[in-house]
């Protein structure tokens, strides 16, 4: 699309004509671009005129080197704070034991794994934008693959945490894992507790490879432009942090030195983990759900758990996913050229997609529970959740977090019909913070309301949470938003030579 | 532009990957070898009053039955340590002179005496102990069974002063709770621990004799091994 060929403009930044980093125009109908609705003309995936390569590269590693603003560290020093509260009541809790947590004999799950599988939900977006997409060709992936990566590996770690301490004696967490030992002692094969410990632990280990992988070209991209400046300086001791950065990010790029070779192999690297993590997205969270259907818990007996989970946490995800991207756009300088309101509004299609399977889902165990014939289950459906104690004496007081749930997860996508919704990132915002409130409720629905009430009424009671259970969840929050704006701060944020390859210069023919 | 990194880093994958596999076998083989029972516990030989009570004279050389001290060990799940009146016995003054050449017996058993005419408990020290999530160990139900003292003591009557033999880790139980035919032996040899020693060591690996004439014992006796958590753990 340039008319100056994109070596002359890198070579004129080089010589020293810097300019800042390209803002996209705006147009009342394509708005910032992107939005080009003329099947004919291939909408641009990195906006601005003129935009090189050499632009890409300053802006990614101009986060790293110049950093995002002065907005960072105190808004990192709040959220480091928050984070420092689950380390505080973790330890509260090993030392007094998990009676400090509102669990009771009836209710013996409630926020340890409603907070395990929201987390680990969240974390499905990451994985299906970067090996389902990626297989699929999606080359609007390319600018908010890395970031969702990173949001997967964060909130697995935060995910992993609470089925480790829900455990009561935590120092025996090695059991979780079948490890020979002296007692001849396994952990029980035939139970999905276990399958969710290799299917988490598999998880977390080859999303983390994908990610790392994926970074090493970039790694050496930042190396070699510190090597670049430590050369060009004439005191070197100006230069500390470049030291620092050529030797950290030098080893994080392994050695990489952009030969044909290593990008031949990175390739296959990259096709072949792709299709490892692609199965993934659907077993994980597939196991995760079994952890309940395999019970015999009316409630959680149900055979449509497993697409049910799945569809739901890439509905999570997804939504996460927007709720740091649409911030960090306005936060960071030059953003917007690389995320545009089109990734933004395909992000949104996703989630009307998912949300109506996950509609689908809530109808469905309605419609079987009812024709299933199973009074009991039937019984969980509508006055453990659905009916609320004020209108029929049998319903539970639990009815608000189920229509919590069906309005935030149900009617809020319901804006993205409208054009102008799925386009305005406020609207768009909104919509995902109900989504992950809904979302968070959805697990609590299923776990709390059908553990509460069993078959005999002395078996009733209710969860409350103890201060412990709020201010771990809230310090998990901290611990993901803390890891998020460590790798915003020192990671690159964007796969550069990705989205250097879906540039009109990649294309010469337009083709 | 010069290097970062000096020529020999280029080896620092391999070293790494090197030193990562030697580690975690180094961590393996350390968790194997040392943190288990069998490394804590076996050999655990408190120090007793009066030097302890001698097993190898009294059951190697002389010839006596457990039974004689441990009257409990067929009926209750504890088998007893004796009182001071059962050691009295024969120990009482002057009543073993015959039988006692050495000069210095009478000083080394004076402990007993003087407990007698204390009427105080001689403080012996528990050698053999199991966790306290665990059942007291059914003594009863093993040697009714036809478990011999052997199986889980060693040859007591060949140790001057008692130690544990055996680990008593869960595994070691559930090894004979798996397969406890080739530990079962005639219901008169329980507590020949010498005899069972013969036998034991004739078929090391219990797979020969000891396993036919075990797999009789089994029908015979109606044993049920149990294996599940509720046997042994409340």
């Amino acid at each position: 699309m340039s008319a100056i060929h994109p070596d002359q403009v890198s070579a004129a930044k080089l010589a020293g004509m810097m300019r800042p980093p390209p803002e996209p125009e705006f147009d009342p109908v394509t708005r910032d671009g992107s939005l080009v609705e003329d099947p004919a003309v291939r909408a641009p995936l990195v906006l601005g005129k003129d935009t090189s390569f050499n632009d890409v590269t300053e802006t990614v590693c101009g986060y790293i080197e110049k950093g995002p603003g002065r907005w960072f560290w105190p808004v990192f020093f709040l959220v480091s704070q928050v984070a420092g509260l689950m380390p505080l009541m973790i330890l509260y809790l090993i030392i007094t034991g998990v009676g400090v947590w509102g669990l009771n004999n009836q209710v013996d799950w409630a926020w340890d794994i409603t907070n395990f599988v929201f987390w680990i939900g969240i974390g499905h977006a990451g994985t299906l934008i970067s090996a389902i997409l990626c297989l699929l060709k999606q080359k609007w992936r390319t600018s908010i693959n890395r970031a969702a990566e990173a949001m997967t590996i964060f909130a697995v770690i935060c995910a992993g945490t609470f089925p480790g301490v829900h455990i009561g004696r935590v120092w025996m967490a090695w059991m979780l894992f079948p490890i020979p030992n002296s007692n001849a002692i396994w952990p029980n094969f035939k139970s999905p507790l276990l399958w969710d410990v290799f299917a988490v632990s598999t998880y977390g280990t080859v999303s983390a490879l994908f990610w790392f992988m994926g970074m090493i070209p970039d790694f050496a991209t930042l190396r070699d432009r510190a090597a670049l400046r430590i050369m060009r300086a004439s005191d070197p001791s100006v230069m500390k942090v470049d030291r620092i950065r050529c030797f950290v990010y030098g080893m994080l790029a392994l050695g990489w030195r952009f030969s044909t070779r290593h990008w031949h192999r990175y390739e296959k690297a990259y096709i072949l983990l792709a299709g490892i993590s692609t199965p993934l997205v659907l077993s994980v969270h597939s196991i995760v759900s079994f952890d309940f259907a395999t019970s015999i818990l009316p409630g959680w007996h149900t055979t449509i758990f497993p697409p049910y989970f799945v569809a739901g946490a890439i509905f999570g995800g997804f939504a996460m996913v927007l709720l740091l991207m649409i911030p960090s756009r306005e936060l960071f300088p030059g953003m917007k050229a690389l995320i545009t309101l089109r990734h933004l509004e395909n992000m949104a299609k996703i989630i009307l997609v998912t949300g109506f399977m996950v509609g689908f889902a809530y109808a469905m165990e309605f419609f079987v529970a009812w024709y299933g014939g199973n009074q009991y289950e039937l019984h969980v459906f509508l006055y453990n959740r659905v009916v609320p104690d004020w209108v029929d004496p049998r319903g539970a007081p639990y009815w608000w977090a189920y229509w919590s749930m069906i309005i935030c997860n149900v009617v809020f996508p319901q804006l993205f019909w409208f054009k102008a919704c799925r386009q305005s990132p406020v609207v768009i915002f909104i919509v995902s913070v109900a989504v992950t409130i809904g979302m968070w409720f959805e697990r609590f629905v299923i776990i709390v309301t059908s553990l509460h009430r069993a078959f005999l009424p002395g078996e009733w009671h209710m969860f409350f949470p103890t201060p412990v259970d709020i201010l771990t969840f809230v310090g998990s929050c901290g611990t993901f938003l803390t890891l998020y704006m460590l790798f915003m701060r020192f990671l690159p944020m964007f796969a550069m030579s990705e989205i250097k390859a879906v540039m009109p210069q990649a294309n010469p023919h337009k083709h | 532009m010069s290097t970062i990194f000096p020529k020999w880093t280029n080896n620092l994958p391999t070293l790494l990957a090197g030193g990562a596999v030697g580690t975690l076998a180094v961590v393996v083989g350390v968790v194997w070898y040392y943190f288990t029972p069998e490394y804590w516990s076996v050999g655990y030989m408190p120090t007793q009053p009066g030097g302890g009570f001698n097993h190898q004279i009294h059951v190697g050389k002389l010839g006596m039955d457990c039974r004689y001290c441990h009257t409990n060990v067929e009926k209750s799940a504890e088998a007893n340590v004796p009182t001071v009146s059962t050691c009295y016995g024969c120990h009482a003054d002057g009543r073993l002179a015959k039988l006692t050449s050495s000069q210095g017996h009478a000083e080394k058993t004076a402990f007993i005496r003087e407990a007698y005419a204390k009427d105080e408990p001689i403080e012996w020290r528990r050698v053999h102990k199991v966790p306290d999530y665990v059942r007291n160990f059914p003594h009863h139900a093993h040697v009714n069974a036809g478990v011999s003292c052997y199986s889980c003591h060693g040859n007591i009557g060949r140790m001057p002063v008692v130690y544990q033999a055996k680990s008593l880790s869960m595994s070691w139980c559930l090894d004979c709770h798996r397969n406890p035919e080739p530990h079962l032996v005639a219901k008169d040899d329980v507590y020949r621990l010498f005899d069972v020693e013969d036998r034991n060591a004739a078929d090391p690996s219990g797979s020969g004799k000891r396993l036919t004439e075990g797999k009789r014992f089994y029908e015979e006796r109606k044993i049920a091994a149990p294996e599940n958590c509720g046997a042994c753990h409340y």
